[in-house]
């Protein structure tokens, strides 16, 4: 034990003596989320907080909400000691989510999506993600984005693109017509690693299947095995040669959008959050839609979850919280505070753009989900996906060496 | 009797003047520079309530498995070695125009020291915009000169990314070499330089047997603070790479931070803290020991 | 022969009526300081311009129609607010309380006797040689067991611990250098070392105490890497953290980055021109002289 841990317990100890002193007889219910960076994302929780306490008297929610960066810290801090919220909000998915559910901080809900009847209320795409954990169905949807390739109608029409690609060798035709037209294909910003990120998950799934890109995600085969791992490296070797809009290694994503909009570049693989921001800058009807044709029928996108921790003294009451905060009346009067579309299935939308109706007739028809690739790794694999995808898109990495890469990393890991 | 209260007295003087500083400096100074040591034997990720001692792995992991390590290790000896060349040779050209009677000469100083002052971050940002491969300063200067094709991709080409981030941090040190130098040619005998010219020296015999030797001790200075400042580079390299493109220009400092709170696993951000608090003290107590010699000579 | 010649005619003359050389130094003196300049420049003229004049015109152009909504905005969106109060609050904590703690700690080593004195000074004198990043991770953990993240003091006292030892350097080789005639007629009175130290030590220090209290404020002032790891909420940032996220976030209004950038920048660079000699004699001072 070090001196740090004793006076760290010492100073905990004087935190919970202090707590204990305001514990008050009535029900406590504490949670930790982000500090959105929309105000209106904030205050729509402060108020469903308040609601639910009106509706349940003596019912009383503390939200703490924090920095990104201070929330996982906060909840790695908490993790280690018997303080902590009865919800805290995490990411979907095996590496951010999965490394809190690993350590035994989450409570499986299969209990509560039984008794509250979830399923029939949540967006089958959103509660999908509930269910990657092992042992059990883990935490609730808070927001759900879908990922797709957003075009330029007037560059496909100038490249002699007719009707959207159905596959993935039909979509590499189009990026080479548009090519031939002098239009770079499409754009990314190479600084935030995330964004190229997405073109290497998608081509994945494009080139591996479903069952063999989540057993890779998942890191139960071996990379160099698997040989449509090195292909789909090269296949990103091939996009970052000849299709995207060059040089992007140099500029992070909000510089790539700008290119978009200026008509840089034919096409932006991006989230539903973008109608909304291509709204703001450019006339709608000159852009459209289509997912990345990967052949699985699986939509490409990540969840932010509610998750019930297991130091919760009232696990109860969490879940009626959450049972509140996602039932349809609710959601409704919230809608769009926190995403342009609600996990459930059940609000309505009107006033709804063209590419939003689109958005949202795609949520209701997937139930099957790839995330991305950080979402999915831990995070120490997640910075070398990272590294082995910008060599290779910066053509200094050959696509074997790069599944070789993983793997090796991946077998020190163990 | 009263000699020993006296004597009592005069000790807890010194300790209530000494203490404040020393109580803070031992505690937040001290005490983590041996808590990273000791951190750096044991595998814990900030989650699991105890840490695990696991001997000597996270060396060995580092040194044998890290793949970005050995690149780390590498940019920081390039980065040190660039920064005890370039800087304060531009620094001392520059103080040594300074130090003749021309016109404008506090102005040019101001201008020059300017970039000192500022945020390192700020700097970043600033140059990350200049950097910009499409509306940036660079590659609007080449261009309308006609250069087009030597527009690069300044902080996405993993073979220039390094020195382009290295072109920011001379803009902002020079300054700093350069006040050091002013302040040692100050230290220059006039009346020898005067003889020496009237003794038919050039320029550059003058400044070669009589103002080089003059500034011997403030060369070793700047050199060392070089070195020291150059091992700390965090905030130029996070702010306009992030160690990117794909790892190519990570730092030591910045790669054991990216370890331990981002990665979160603490244990092997200390081994590489470790690394190069090892390298720094390699630099470091040859210095000390030097000034302290020179010290009790003077004495 | 002849430039001996000349060199003794010139020195006869005074000064020489044109020396080629002296002016040609000028004059690259004059093109480096005008590329010194030139990203100040830059980043002025860019953060008066909208994102499609940025797009359009050229770096060099001044701005036709200055936008000066750009501050304004980036003002509220990288809550300037905030962050500039809490840089103000952490700055005029730390740095007169680290000054004053310095100077004690300073004179305590150069004039009272004591009989590891020697060797508290040495272990002081090390901390100005270690770089504090590699223990970023180690500070966190001190800090957090204390409970003061994202608090002033959890950030004021790491800055305290770090600041010591270089004012200390130099604080104690100004007053080793007082001579002792000085000091002793004070003690020979009965004064006590802290009378001393108040009514004789500190009123000479004063021009040595002001370089230190500038070059500390701007160190302070410009922190970054402990900042981000100890003031995580957005709420405490300081303005270094608040520019890092602005560039994060709004990369993409470039005008509004360059006047952030401008912001962020603007008063350490009035200080600095405020202020001038005592840097130079501040950083000459303990570092080449002690």
């Amino acid at each position: 034990m070090t001196l740090i841990s004793v006076a760290s317990r010492a100073a905990f100890a004087g935190g919970l003596l202090l707590a204990g002193t305001c514990l008050s007889a009535a029900e406590d219910l504490t949670i930790w989320t982000l500090n959105f960076s929309s105000e209106a994302s904030n205050d729509a929780f402060t108020k469903i907080a308040a609601d639910f306490e009106a509706a349940n008297p003596g019912v009383k929610v503390n939200v703490v909400t924090r920095g990104v960066d201070d929330h996982k810290t906060a909840i790695r801090v908490a993790a280690g000691t018997d303080k902590g919220p009865d919800i805290y909000f995490m990411w979907a998915g095996l590496g951010l989510g999965g490394e809190y559910v690993k350590a035994g901080l989450s409570l499986p809900l299969d209990k509560y999506y039984a008794e509250y009847k979830w399923d029939d209320e949540l967006v089958p795409a959103a509660a999908s993600f509930s269910r990657i954990y092992e042992g059990g169905r883990h935490g609730v949807p808070f927001t759900f984005k879908g990922e797709a390739l957003y075009y330029n109608k007037a560059l496909f029409e100038k490249a002699g693109i007719a009707g959207t690609p159905a596959n993935y060798d039909e979509l590499v035709a189009d990026a080479e017509k548009l090519k031939a037209a002098g239009i770079p294909a499409i754009t990314f910003g190479g600084t935030v690693n995330w964004h190229v990120m997405r073109l290497m998950d998608v081509i994945l799934e494009a080139k591996c299947g479903a069952d063999t890109h989540d057993a890779l995600m998942n890191m139960k085969v071996d990379w160099t095995k698997e040989a449509c791992a090195a292909d789909s490296f090269a296949e990103l070797d091939k996009w970052a040669k000849n299709y995207i809009l060059s040089p992007f290694m140099g500029i992070d994503q909000a510089q790539s959008f700008n290119l978009f909009v200026a008509g840089r570049a034919a096409m932006m693989l991006e989230g539903d959050w973008l109608v909304q921001q291509l709204a703001e800058v450019v006339d709608l009807n000159g852009y459209d839609l289509f997912l990345f044709p990967t052949g699985t029928n699986r939509l490409y996108g990540f969840a932010e979850y509610n998750y019930v921790s297991t130091k919760s003294k009232n696990p109860d009451l969490a879940a009626k919280f959450l049972d509140y905060f996602n039932s349809t009346d609710v959601q409704q009067s919230v809608l769009g505070a926190f995403s342009t579309t609600s996990i459930n299935k059940h609000v309505a939308y009107d006033n709804q753009r063209p590419l939003e109706k689109k958005w949202l007739d795609i949520f209701n028809t997937y139930d099957k989900v790839y995330m991305n690739g950080d979402q999915a790794f831990p995070l120490d694999v997640t910075t070398e996906y990272f590294r082995v995808i910008n060599e290779v898109a910066s053509g200094n990495m050959t696509p074997v060496d790069a599944a070789a890469a993983m793997q090796t990393f991946i077998g020190n890991k163990s | 009797m009263a000699a020993r209260a006296i004597g009592s007295n005069m000790r807890i003087q010194a300790l209530l003047l000494l203490g404040p500083a020393l109580v803070i400096y031992v505690v937040f100074a001290v005490f983590p520079m041996l808590d990273v040591i000791w951190l750096s034997f044991f595998k814990w990720n900030g989650l699991d309530p105890v840490k695990v001692y696991v001997g000597a792995s996270n060396y060995v992991d580092v040194f044998t498995k890290d793949p970005v390590f050995w690149v780390a290790f590498r940019n920081t000896m390039i980065w040190t070695a660039l920064s005890v060349v370039i800087p304060p040779m531009i620094g001392l050209g520059l103080a040594l125009g300074l130090n003749q009677p021309i016109f404008g000469r506090n102005t040019l100083r101001a201008i020059y020291y300017l970039p000192v002052i500022i945020a390192p971050i700020a700097v970043a940002t600033m140059w990350r915009w200049m950097y910009d491969p499409f509306f940036g300063l660079f590659g609007q200067i080449l261009t309308s000169l006609g250069l087009q094709s030597w527009v690069m991709d300044w902080l996405g080409n993993r073979d220039i990314a390094l020195y382009s981030a290295f072109g920011a941090y001379v803009w902002q040190s020079v300054g700093f070499s350069m006040v050091l130098f002013l302040a040692g040619l100050q230290g220059v005998n006039r009346s020898l330089v005067e003889a020496a010219r009237i003794d038919g020296a050039g320029r550059w015999s003058i400044f070669r047997y009589v103002t080089l030797p003059a500034l011997r001790t403030t060369l070793t200075i700047v050199l060392v603070l070089a070195i020291i400042n150059s091992l700390k580079a965090f905030d130029i390299v996070y702010g306009l790479t992030g160690g990117g493109p794909a790892q190519s220009t990570q730092m030591l400092a910045l790669w054991a931070f990216t370890q331990s709170m981002q990665i979160f696993d603490f244990g092997r951000g200390s081994a590489i803290s470790v690394v190069l608090l090892g390298v720094t003290l390699a630099v470091v107590i040859p210095y000390m020991r030097w000034t302290q010699k020179r010290e009790e000579t003077t004495e | 022969m002849t430039s001996a010649n000349l060199a003794a005619v010139q020195a006869d003359a005074g000064r020489p009526p044109r020396d080629w050389v002296l002016i040609g130094l000028w004059l690259s003196l004059i093109v480096v300081a005008a590329i010194w300049i030139a990203p100040f420049v830059f980043i002025v003229f860019t953060s008066l311009k909208s994102t499609g004049q940025v797009m359009t015109t050229s770096a060099f152009a001044p701005p036709a129609d200055p936008q000066f909504s750009n501050y304004a905005s980036a003002w509220a969106r990288g809550r300037f607010d905030t962050t500039f109060v809490n840089s103000v609050v952490i700055t005029a904590i730390k740095v007169p309380l680290g000054l004053m703690i310095s100077a004690m700690a300073a004179y305590a080593l150069a004039k009272i006797p004591m009989r590891f004195g020697r060797l508290t000074l040495v272990l002081i004198l090390f901390g100005t040689m270690i770089p504090f990043q590699v223990m970023l991770a180690p500070i966190f953990t001190l800090v957090n067991g204390f409970g003061l993240i994202d608090t002033y003091p959890g950030v004021i006292l790491p800055y305290l611990a770090f600041g010591i030892p270089y004012q200390v350097f130099i604080l104690h080789g100004f007053f080793r250098a007082i001579p002792h005639e000085l000091s002793e007629a004070a003690r020979i009175d009965g004064a006590s070392h802290f009378t001393t130290f108040r009514r004789v030590f500190l009123p000479v220090s004063l021009p040595v105490l002001a370089a230190l209290f500038i070059l500390d404020f701007v160190a302070t002032w410009n922190e970054f890497a402990m900042a981000l790891v100890l003031l995580q909420d957005r709420e405490m940032w300081t303005l270094p953290l608040g520019l890092s996220a602005f560039q994060g976030q709004f990369s993409r209004d470039y005008g509004q980055l360059n006047a952030a950038i401008v912001m962020t920048v603007l008063p350490a660079t009035l200080v600095y021109l405020i202020f001038q000699r005592y840097f130079v004699s501040g950083l000459t001072s303990g570092a080449v002289k002690g």
